[in-house]
């Protein structure tokens, strides 16, 4: 090592001259593989430089403190000091938030792929190399976990687990958005949705309800992903700045950024706002999840941000983060998390029953709480003893809501919801049920976008809940007590012999419901499509060739949208979703 | 892609909780490394554990992931490792190391005045054409980017994610050595340096070859093109033979500090791309037919390739003692080597001389 410090560069001249790398080409164009619809103004906007000398020992630098972090944590007993309702959480929420890394950096790759100004890419290209190093810090937080927390069942298996599971596959479904369609539209729901508003949610706001709980290694995990977001900002509001001197993308912009918005809504508030508030023992917080969302979702990024896009020509009415926030107040979450409860059986991580002190907690952050929601708590408890031989679920899944469509999880607000009438490759009618009449336009206006087969009960239909469990391989090492559990006791574990004793069977709640309202099929799974998705109006377009050759709308594989066909379909059924 | 690789069927060992363990995850050795654990399955697959398919599609039909986004067909993606097994925290150390050492380099080379020492003939080769290469490395970059995406494991993603953040690394040191150059002999820009690359017409083959790298939509054949045609034919031809001999017989003390460290990430990638190319010909199933195409790949790849390293001999005769056809030599007999270690015929592309 030299002890002398080399003269310093200035990055700003480092960066001028590493600029003029790119060139245009002469011989042979770029050929990309992805489709945008929006142009190109000739100069970009800057986002934050970066220069490999400066960003590696400062990468290098942040892994370790990170890395030595684990063992630091280990020395102080962590493990089993923190608490044991929120480590258990970590399961389904550190695996789906490592799908999110790699979505992020994803989304670098198609980005690059038809951004043509230089001035963009290198910025891009460093934050798929952060992603690629917050895949390693985070899987990393989750071998610790298995390692050395008390009771690991479910992350020996979690990845398997995940791509199955009726909460995380929405997660996944969800994430996708930010680098599946177009890669702009794909570029705004990462950069500009997900980094820019929700990961101070995610990173900040999350990591402080892990101190609480004595889970400091999170916290250093996260805070530490959270520290290269800056940069990831950046790079979406460069991207917006440039893409918006063109005024034929101002519409798309508009729409866009809406749609972007709805699907992380759709998912982060329900998932995050259960996480936050339902597997916190600790109880000192005064702010609930509404209060942060309206300090970093509406004040610092829908004022501040969204709002100022104005000035700009983008003027993205405010209807649908109204709604949003109505949604919360009116319970997203707080109807989201009894049906995470009562599934237990079929989740990979344990769950423990809410307390006094639980209670009086949500009633002064959400007074009335206790009066809607308090008798389902109590009732979750009273059968949480496999002697009591009975599963809330069984009362609660005849009742219970229709998946959506579009979002894939449960449409728990009876005054959104609502469904439409598609038709499968036979001509047969069947019901898709929506959260939400913009979970709904998302659908319409993206032909092809929702695949797979997507109703979480669907396949399940008229199974035995033992059955059910032993399919997803939800059984512990043992090969009888049931990795998922209503508690978090030592004693008093259910085994599938309890699930047998129950007889449950699953009924979906998406072929009830269509039944109950007299509505055509709400059934969407075929047992003979290889992955159980019944094929139609959208979903199942052939697989393609790099080149085209499917069946698409067009009977060449390709599905045309112009910005005229989205503004005509955006506007369509859905009369606020103005352009 | 018929098969997958069950879960769980990692032996397990005695006394080990098979709780505590990533059971998805299926060593290639005896023991699952840590590479292993944080890599695997990271990326979800319908031919892993996605059994109700992919959620979310193109407009086109493409799932998240799609099948014919190479040409290529195996067994089991899942099953390709990296040799070297690079995941974050050893891509930063080695990076930093990188950058750490050619600081060192150069903070030597001010301090104790070794700049004096260098041959002023080598100091006017690098004053026009010492920064071109950068320009190779920032166009393969560029491509290597935007190709990671589709790849259809985790392992293979980041292999090409880490192998263009190499690229990047590389082309900038030979800027930066620019403006370190600038300081002590004054009259060194990129801007010339850009114009040998947009003008002179002994780079102009080296420039086509770039841009047509750009034209690859199939991941597998950017492996296989980079790893075992470009690279090893014009990447060593310009860091190990023009750079790194040429600056040591110059005594120039910065230079022989970049080229060898991106030759030592080189090595990195030439075993990537040979582990691959291994892979994709020896697969049980679709051998054959990969063997076929990748063959087809090497065909259509290396002539052109050797035309852009023909096209430099003024460049590297104009240099002060490098020899052009003692380097051509090396390169080509060399890349025969990583052929022959990839199973492949070296012969196969017939223009090889
Ligand atoms: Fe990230
Ligand atoms: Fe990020
Ligand atoms: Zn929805
Ligand atoms: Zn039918």
């Amino acid at each position: 090592m030299a002890t002398q410090q080399t003269r310093r560069r200035s990055v700003t001249k480092t960066h001028e001259r590493i600029a003029q790398l790119g060139w245009r080409h002469d011989y042979h164009q770029p050929v990309p593989i992805y489709e945008t619809r929006y142009v190109f103004p000739e100069k970009a906007k800057d986002p934050m430089k970066q220069v490999m000398r400066e960003y590696l020992p400062m990468q290098l630098e942040k892994d370790d403190r990170v890395y030595g972090g684990f063992d630091a944590a280990l020395r102080a007993g962590m493990p089993t000091k923190a608490d044991e309702r929120w480590l258990q959480v970590m399961k389904p929420l550190v695996l789906i938030l490592v799908y999110a890394e790699g979505a992020a950096g994803r989304c670098m790759s198609v980005v690059m792929d038809v951004v043509p100004n230089e001035e963009l890419l290198n910025g891009y290209h460093v934050q798929f190399v952060d992603e690629v190093r917050h895949i390693g810090m985070q899987m990393n937080l989750a071998r610790w976990y298995a390692k050395h927390t008390p009771d690991p069942a479910g992350w020996h298996r979690g990845q398997e687990y995940m791509a199955e599971n009726m909460f995380t596959r929405a997660g996944i479904n969800m994430f996708s958005h930010s680098f599946v369609g177009d890669p702009i539209a794909a570029g705004f729901t990462m950069m500009t949705v997900i980094e820019t508003a929700f990961t101070n949610v995610a990173f900040v706001a999350l990591p402080d309800v892990a101190t609480r709980n004595g889970d400091f290694i999170q916290a250093t995990t996260y805070s530490s992903v959270q520290s290269d977001e800056a940069r990831h900002i950046s790079n979406g509001y460069a991207t917006m700045l440039t893409v918006l001197q063109k005024d034929e993308n101002i519409p798309l912009i508009q729409h866009d950024l809406q749609q972007a918005w709805w699907i992380v809504h759709a998912f982060v508030d329900p998932f995050v706002g259960t996480i936050m508030e339902y597997f916190s023992s600790d109880r000192s917080d005064n702010e609930s999840y509404l209060t942060k969302w309206d300090r970093w979702i509406r004040d610092d990024w829908y004022r501040s941000y969204v709002e100022q896009l104005g000035k700009m020509g983008v003027t993205v009415p405010p209807d649908m983060f109204e709604r949003a926030r109505e949604r919360l107040v009116a319970g997203l979450h707080h109807k989201t998390a009894p049906l995470a409860f009562a599934t237990w059986p079929l989740q990979f991580w344990k769950f423990s029953p809410l307390t006094e002190k639980d209670f009086d907690w949500f009633e002064a952050q959400y007074p009335g709480w206790y009066d809607e929601y308090g008798a389902t708590w109590e009732a979750y408890s009273a059968l949480t003893d496999p002697e009591e031989g009975a599963l809330l679920l069984g009362g609660l899944l005849d009742g219970a809501p229709p998946f959506c469509w579009t979002c894939m999880l449960a449409c728990v607000l009876d005054d959104d919801m609502c469904h439409r009438t598609c038709t499968d490759a036979h001509g047969h009618e069947r019901t898709r049920f929506y959260c939400s009449p913009e979970c709904k336009w998302l659908d319409e206006t993206n032909p092809g976008r929702y695949t797979g087969d997507r109703n979480f009960f669907d396949k399940h239909h008229g199974k035995a809940l033992s059955e059910v469990i032993v399919e997803l391989g939800l059984l512990r090492a043992d090969g009888r007590t049931l990795i998922g559990q209503p508690h978090l006791r030592k004693d008093q574990m259910w085994t599938i012999d309890h699930i047998r004793d129950c007889d449950f069977e699953i009924r979906s709640p998406n072929i009830t419901q269509a039944r109950v309202l007299g509505l055509p099929d709400g059934n969407w799974h075929d047992p003979d499509d290889p992955h159980g998705a019944v094929m139609g109006d959208g979903n199942g377009f052939q697989p393609v060739t790099l080149y085209g050759g499917g069946r698409g709308r067009n009977g060449d594989g390709r599905v045309v949208s112009t910005p005229e066909d989205l503004a005509a379909a955006a506007v369509g059924s859905t009369p606020w979703v103005k352009l | 892609m018929a098969g997958e690789i069950r879960a769980g069927e990692r032996r397990q060992r005695r006394g080990e909780d098979p709780e505590r363990q990533f059971q998805w995850v299926v060593p290639a050795g005896r023991k699952a490394s840590i590479y292993e654990d944080l890599t695997l399955d990271t990326q979800p697959s319908v031919h892993r554990f996605l059994k109700s398919g992919y959620h979310c599609s193109f407009a086109d039909g493409r799932g998240t992931w799609d099948d014919a986004s190479t040409a290529l067909d195996v067994v089991t993606w899942s099953a390709f490792r990296d040799p070297n097994e690079l995941w974050e925290r050893p891509y930063y150390q080695q990076g930093a190391q990188c950058e750490r050492e050619i600081d060192a380099a150069v903070e030597s080379a001010r301090s104790q005045g070794l700049y004096a020492d260098v041959d002023p003939d080598w100091v006017a080769f690098l004053r026009r054409d010492g920064q071109v290469p950068a320009f190779v490395e920032h166009g393969i970059w560029a491509i290597a980017t935007r190709r990671s995406r589709a790849a259809l494991s985790d392992a293979l993603t980041h292999g090409i994610v880490l192998y263009a953040a190499i690229k990047q690394r590389q082309a900038q040191a030979l800027v930066i050595e620019g403006m370190d150059l600038d300081d002590a002999f004054g009259d060194v820009t990129i801007e010339a340096a850009r114009e040998r690359w947009l003008r002179e017409p002994a780079w102009q083959d080296a420039r086509r070859l770039v841009e047509r790298m750009g034209t690859i939509r199939d991941w597998g054949e950017l492996i296989v093109v980079a790893g075992l045609v470009v690279e090893p034919l014009l990447g060593v031809l310009l860091r190990r033979e023009l750079l790194l001999r040429g600056a040591l017989r110059a005594a120039d003390p910065v230079t022989p500090a970049i080229a060898r460290n991106a030759q030592r990430e080189g090595a990195w990638w030439q075993d990537f791309a040979v582990a691959f190319a291994r892979f994709a010909v020896q697969d049980p199933e679709h051998g054959a037919a990969n063997r076929v195409l990748v063959d087809g790949w090497l065909e259509a790849w290396t002539p052109e390739t050797l035309a852009a390293v023909d096209a430099l001999e003024p460049i590297l005769d104009g240099a002060p003692g490098t020899s052009f056809a003692d380097a051509r030599a090396a390169v080509v007999a060399d890349q025969r080597e990583l052929v022959a270690a990839a199973t492949l015929d070296p012969a196969r592309p017939a223009v090889v001389a």
